[in-house]
C-alpha cells in the first residue's frame, strides 16, 4: 500500500543519519573518512577504549550521570509537593504562579547563564557539579510541577475524601495513598528530567570548568581545525545517545503530557 | 508530622521550590538587567559596571545593525522550521493515524531524532554534510543536486536552508507525535455523524478534524515557535554562526557579545531581547492552551 | 421498500461474536426497535446498516439492491447517536443544515427545509445557540432534526433517549412516537429499555447474544414470547418463572402443586406475569396458598411479593389490598389461560 511505502521512505529518511554515525563509531579511520560512503566494512570497537579510556573521557560519562541524577532527585523533591498542591488546593494568584513556572521552563539558557555564572562565582561553587546540577533544577522542577500536577489532578477528589475517612491526615493521604498511585507519572516524569538534563549544552558548558565537563561538552571539543577523529567523536555521540534512546522508550507513554506542558494527555 | 498538612498550610509546600527558583533563576535574571544599565565589559580595561542609563538600549535600537540581522535571521528560521513541521508532521501522524495499525511501535522509531541531545544531532550533521566524506552531500552530487565543489556548511546560500532542513529532520516527530496524540483523543461520534451526513473524507478532515484539533494545533505552533526561537546548540557546534554572520541566530549572537567579545553590559541587553520575545510568546501559549481549561473543551462532543 | 438483513453474522477481532446469522426484514414505514441487553448486537446490527461497521458475513439489501459494501453517504440513511454528535463549533442552525450543505441543496431550499424542521421539534428559537449551551433535552432534538432534515430512507436511532433523565425521557418518547405518526419515515430504534420498545414500536426485534429471538408486533412478544428469555425480559414486574416439573397431570415445584392440562411430562419451567394472578379473599377451588414475603404499595397498584416452598412470585394487584403482615397467608389462583411453559433446557416454548 501507498501508506506503506511512504512510511517506509520516512523512516529510512528519519533513521539513516542516526544509523550512519553509530556506524562510524564503529568504522575503522580510513572508512569513516572515505569520500565514497561505505555501507559495508569490518567493524573495529577500537575508538571506544580510545576515546573513553585513552583520552579520558569516561569521567564525563561520570559527570553526566551524576549531574543528571542529582538534578532530578532535587526537581522531584522541590517539585511534587507544589504539583499536589497545584492540583489539590485553591488560593489567590494560584494560576500566575503556575504561569510563572511556565516561564522558568521556557526561559532561554543563553539569557540566564551569565548571571548565574556569576552568581555561582561569587558561591565558590563553579567548578563543582553543583552548579550545573541546580541550573538544570531551574527548567527540572517547572517540568516536574506541570507533568505531576496533572497527574495528580487524574486522581479523583473521592480518593483523598474516603482516605481521610478511613483515618489519614492530609499528609498521610498524600504520602501513602496519592503518590502510590501517581507512581507510574512519576516515574515517567523522572525519566524525563533525567534525558532533559543529560541532553543539555549550554549551562553545562558555561557554567563548569574542564573537569566537570559532560558529556556533551565534551564532544565539540573533539572537532578541531586540525582534523577531527571521527570514529572517536562518534563513540562519544553514541554514548550520549543510545541510553536516552532506551530510556525514551520506557517512558514514551507519557511523554507527550511531559513535552506539551500537560496539555496534551496522550 | 503529617498532621501539619491538616492546618491549611497546603500551599506553604510551594515555598521551596519558589524560593529556589528565585534565587538561582529570578535573581540571576535582575542582576542581569541591571547589568545591561552599566558598561561592564570584561576585556576592555576601566569598565567595571558603572552606571550608564540607557546607552546600551539606545545602541541595539540604534547602531546595531548586526543584532537586527540576526533577530530577522531568527525569526525567518523559526517562521520556515514551524510551517514545514507542522505539515510534514500532520500530515504523518495522519497517515500514521488512518493507516499504520502498529502506529505506536513506529512512533517508537520516528521518536529518535528529537530524543537526540541537540549538540549530537550538530555533530552527526556536520559529518554528513562534510565536503570532504559527508554522506549527505556525496549523494546530493551524485543525483546532481550539489554539484562537485559545493560543501554546504561552507556556502553562505546554502547554509542557513541546511540548517533549517535539519531542524525539521530533528522535530518533525515532535509534531507527529503531539499530533497523533490529539488525533487519537478526538472523539468518534461526530466523524461518524459527519459520514452518516453524507460527506466525503476532505469534507470531514475540513468540517471536523481541523475544528476540533484547533486548540492542539495552536498548542504545537506555539511550542515549536518558542523552543525554535531559543535555538543554540546545533547551530553552535554546526558554524558557530558562520560562515560570516549567515547563520548567526539570536541565541549565537548573544553568545558572541557575552562570550567572545566579553561585552557583557551590552550582552545583557541583547540576552534581554530574547528572554522577552519568548515571555511575550509564552503569554499567548498560556492564553491559548489553557485560557479554556474552565470552560468546556472545543475537543468534547456534546453529551446530554 | 423493504429492508433485508441476509444472515448476517459480525465477529470482532479479538473473537467475540457480536452477530450470528442475523436475519430480519421489514418494510418502509415501520417503526423498528432492536431491543435487548448490552451485548446483545443490537447497536452492532444497526450500525451494520448504517454503513459504519462491516459485516463479517452475510448481507444487506434494501428494495433487492445488495448495500452490504456502499459507504453511509451512499446508503440514503440518517442516524441519530447515543452522545448527539453534534458539531461543537457550529451553531444550531449549521448543524441541522449540514447535510443539506453536504448534498448542495441551494441556499434557500436549505433555509426553508431547516426551518420546517425545527419548527416540527419546537426547536426555532435555538438555532443561533451552539450545542454547549443546550440543555440534553434540546440537543438530542436538534440530533433528530439534523437526521430528518432531508429526506432518508430510513433513520436510525442508537438509544437516543438514553441520555436523557427520566420526565425528559417520556416525553420526548411521545414526541417520536407523534413524529413517525407525522411524518411516516421508516425509523430503526436500538434500546434496551423494553417499556420504550413496547410503547414506540410497530415491530420489536428481540436479540439475545447475537441472535435473533423473536421478531413480532408488541402484542404478541407480550402474550406469546418465543423464549424464556423474551418472557423475562418484556414486562414490569417481569414474568414470574418457576422450574419445576410435570408428571400425572400436575406441575410440580416443591411443595407447589398446580393441575395442568395439555402438557407431556417432564421438567419444564412455568410462567405467569404478576398482573394476571389472581388475589383471593380467601380461599377457592382453584387457588393455592402463599406465604407473603414483602409488600410494596406503589399507588395505584400494589406488589406482594410471595413464596411457597422454594417457588417465589411477584404479584400484581391494581388496588390497595390493606396491611397485611409479613409471613401472612394469600390467597392466589393462576388462571390456566394465563400459564406459559418453557423448555428448561434451551427456553423454548412448549406448545
Amino acid at each position: 500500500m501507498a501508506a506503506v511505502a511512504t512510511l517506509v521512505v520516512v523512516l529510512v529518511l528519519f533513521l539513516t543519519p542516526y544509523i550512519w554515525i553509530i556506524l562510524t563509531s564503529i568504522k575503522s579511520r580510513l572508512d569513516a573518512l572515505a569520500d565514497v560512503p561505505v555501507w559495508t566494512f569490518t567493524p573495529t570497537f577500537d575508538h571506544y577504549p580510545k576515546i573513553f579510556i585513552d583520552k579520558d573521557y569516561l569521567p564525563l560519562v561520570w559527570n553526566s550521570l551524576i549531574v543528571a541524577i542529582f538534578s532530578t532527585v532535587l526537581s522531584l523533591i522541590f517539585g511534587v509537593p507544589a504539583a499536589y498542591v497545584f492540583a489539590r488546593f485553591e488560593f489567590p494568584g494560584k494560576e500566575d504562579l503556575f504561569f510563572f513556572f511556565l516561564t522558568t521552563r521556557m526561559a532561554p539558557p543563553i539569557s540566564i547563564v551569565v548571571p548565574m555564572f556569576m552568581l555561582f562565582s561569587v558561591l565558590g561553587l563553579t567548578d563543582k557539579p553543583i552548579a550545573v546540577i541546580l541550573a538544570h533544577t531551574t527548567f527540572n522542577v517547572s517540568l516536574v510541577v506541570w507533568m505531576m500536577r496533572g497527574f495528580f489532578a487524574d486522581i479523583p477528589r473521592e480518593i483523598d475524601e474516603a482516605a481521610m475517612m478511613d483515618g489519614h491526615t492530609r499528609g498521610g493521604t498524600f504520602l501513602r495513598v496519592l503518590l502510590p498511585m501517581a507512581a507510574p507519572g512519576l516515574a515517567a516524569t523522572a525519566v524525563l528530567c533525567f534525558i532533559l538534563s543529560w541532553n543539555e549544552f549550554l549551562y553545562a558548558f558555561i557554567l563548569v570548568a574542564f573537569e566537570g565537563r559532560t558529556l556533551t561538552v565534551g564532544i565539540p571539543g573533539l572537532i578541531t581545525p586540525h582534523g577531527t577523529l571521527w570514529g572517536q567523536v562518534a563513540a562519544v555521540a553514541v554514548v550520549a545517545t543510545l541510553p536516552i534512546l532506551f530510556f525514551t522508550f520506557l517512558v514514551q507513554k507519557h511523554l507527550v503530557r511531559g513535552l506539551t506542558f500537560g496539555a496534551v494527555k496522550g | 508530622m503529617t498532621r501539619v498538612l491538616d492546618h491549611g498550610v497546603a500551599p506553604l509546600l510551594l515555598i521551596p521550590s519558589v524560593i529556589l527558583l528565585l534565587v538561582i533563576l529570578v535573581g540571576p535574571f535582575f542582576y542581569m538587567v541591571w547589568t545591561g544599565f552599566t558598561d561592564l565589559h570584561y576585556a576592555l580595561p576601566g569598565r567595571d559596571g558603572a552606571f550608564v542609563g540607557f546607552d546600551n538600549f539606545r545602541r541595539l535600537m540604534q547602531d546595531d545593525p548586526i543584532f537586527w540581522h540576526s533577530f530577522l535571521l531568527t525569526l525567518k528560521f523559526v517562521f520556515w522550521v514551524v510551517l514545514v513541521e507542522f505539515i510534514f508532521g500532520f500530515a504523518l501522524a495522519m497517515l500514521l493515524f488512518h493507516y499504520i495499525k502498529q502506529h505506536r511501535f513506529i512512533l517508537t522509531m520516528l521518536l529518535v531524532p528529537m530524543m537526540l541531545a541537540p549538540i549530537a544531532v550538530g555533530l552527526i550533521w556536520k559529518l554528513l554534510l562534510s565536503g570532504d566524506f559527508g554522506m549527505f552531500t556525496y549523494y546530493m552530487r551524485m543525483i546532481g543536486i550539489f554539484d562537485q565543489q559545493t560543501s554546504v556548511l561552507g556556502n553562505a546560500s546554502l547554509v542557513m536552508p541546511a540548517i533549517m532542513m535539519i531542524d525539521v529532520w530533528q522535530w518533525t516527530p515532535f509534531v507527529t507525535l503531539v499530533m497523533l496524540a490529539g488525533l487519537l483523543s478526538l472523539p468518534k461520534e461526530p466523524f461518524e455523524a459527519a459520514v452518516m451526513d453524507g460527506a466525503r473524507p476532505v469534507q470531514v478532515f475540513k468540517d471536523v478534524t481541523l475544528p476540533l484539533m484547533r486548540p492542539i494545533i495552536a498548542l504545537v505552533l506555539l511550542l515549536r515557535g518558542i523552543d525554535a526561537f531559543k535555538e543554540f546548540d546545533k547551530v553552535f557546534i554546526l558554524t558557530g554562526g558562520g560562515p560570516g554572520i549567515s547563520t548567526e541566530m539570536l541565541s549565537i549572537y548573544t553568545f558572541r557579545i557575552n562570550f567572545k567579545d566579553w561585552d557583557l553590559s551590552y550582552g545583557a541587553v541583547c540576552a534581554f531581547m530574547v528572554y522577552l520575545v519568548v515571555l511575550i510568546m509564552c503569554s499567548v501559549f498560556y492564553k491559548a492552551v489553557y485560557w479554556n481549561q474552565g470552560r468546556s473543551k472545543p475537543t468534547q462532543a456534546v453529551t446530554s | 421498500m423493504s429492508v433485508l438483513f441476509n444472515q448476517i453474522s459480525k465477529v470482532f477481532a479479538d473473537g467475540t461474536v457480536a452477530l450470528d446469522k442475523l436475519s430480519l426484514e421489514f418494510d418502509k414505514g415501520e417503526f423498528i426497535i432492536l431491543l435487548g441487553p448490552s451485548g446483545s448486537g443490537k447497536t452492532t446490527a444497526c450500525r451494520i446498516l448504517a454503513g459504519l461497521e462491516e459485516a463479517t458475513n452475510g448481507s444487506v439489501s434494501v428494495d433487492g439492491r445488495d448495500i452490504t459494501n456502499l459507504p453511509p453517504r451512499e446508503r440514503n440513511m440518517s442516524m441519530v447517536f447515543q452522545n448527539y454528535a453534534l458539531y461543537g463549533h457550529k451553531t444550531v442552525y449549521e448543524n441541522i443544515a449540514y447535510p443539506l450543505r453536504i448534498r448542495k441543496i441551494d441556499r434557500d431550499n436549505i433555509d426553508s427545509q431547516v426551518k420546517k424542521i425545527a419548527s416540527v421539534l419546537q426547536i426555532e428559537q435555538l438555532l443561533d445557540r451552539r450545542p454547549s449551551q443546550l440543555s440534553g433535552g434540546q440537543a438530542q432534538r436538534v440530533a433528530v432534526a439534523r437526521a430528518l432534515v432531508w429526506t432518508p430512507d430510513i433513520c436510525l436511532m442508537d438509544e437516543p433517549l438514553s441520555n436523557l433523565d427520566a420526565l425528559l425521557r417520556l416525553q420526548t418518547r411521545t414526541e417520536l412516537k407523534r413524529l413517525h405518526q407525522d411524518l411516516g419515515h421508516t425509523f430503526v430504534f436500538v434500546t434496551h429499555d423494553q417499556e420504550e420498545a413496547m410503547t414506540l414500536g410497530t415491530r420489536i426485534a428481540v436479540l439475545n447474544q447475537g441472535k435473533l429471538v423473536q421478531f413480532d408486533i408488541p402484542r404478541r412478544i407480550y402474550h406469546e414470547p418465543a423464549t424464556r428469555f423474551v418472557a423475562e425480559f418484556i414486562g414490569r414486574p417481569a414474568m414470574n418463572i418457576i422450574e419445576g416439573e410435570v408428571s400425572g397431570g400436575m406441575f410440580k415445584a416443591d411443595t407447589l402443586e398446580i393441575p395442568v392440562t395439555g402438557q407431556p411430562d417432564g421438567p419444564v419451567a412455568m410462567g405467569i406475569r404478576p398482573e394476571q394472578v389472581v388475589l383471593r379473599e380467601g380461599p377457592t377451588d382453584e387457588s393455592v396458598s402463599f406465604e407473603l414475603d414483602v409488600l410494596e404499595l406503589i399507588e395505584p397498584d400494589t406488589l406482594l411479593f410471595v413464596k411457597k416452598g422454594a417457588a417465589s412470585m411477584v404479584v400484581r394487584v391494581m388496588r390497595d389490598v390493606g396491611d397485611l403482615d409479613r409471613g401472612a397467608e394469600v390467597h392466589l389462583e393462576l388462571p390456566a389461560d394465563a400459564r406459559h411453559f418453557f423448555e428448561i433446557s434451551d427456553g423454548r416454548r412448549r406448545i
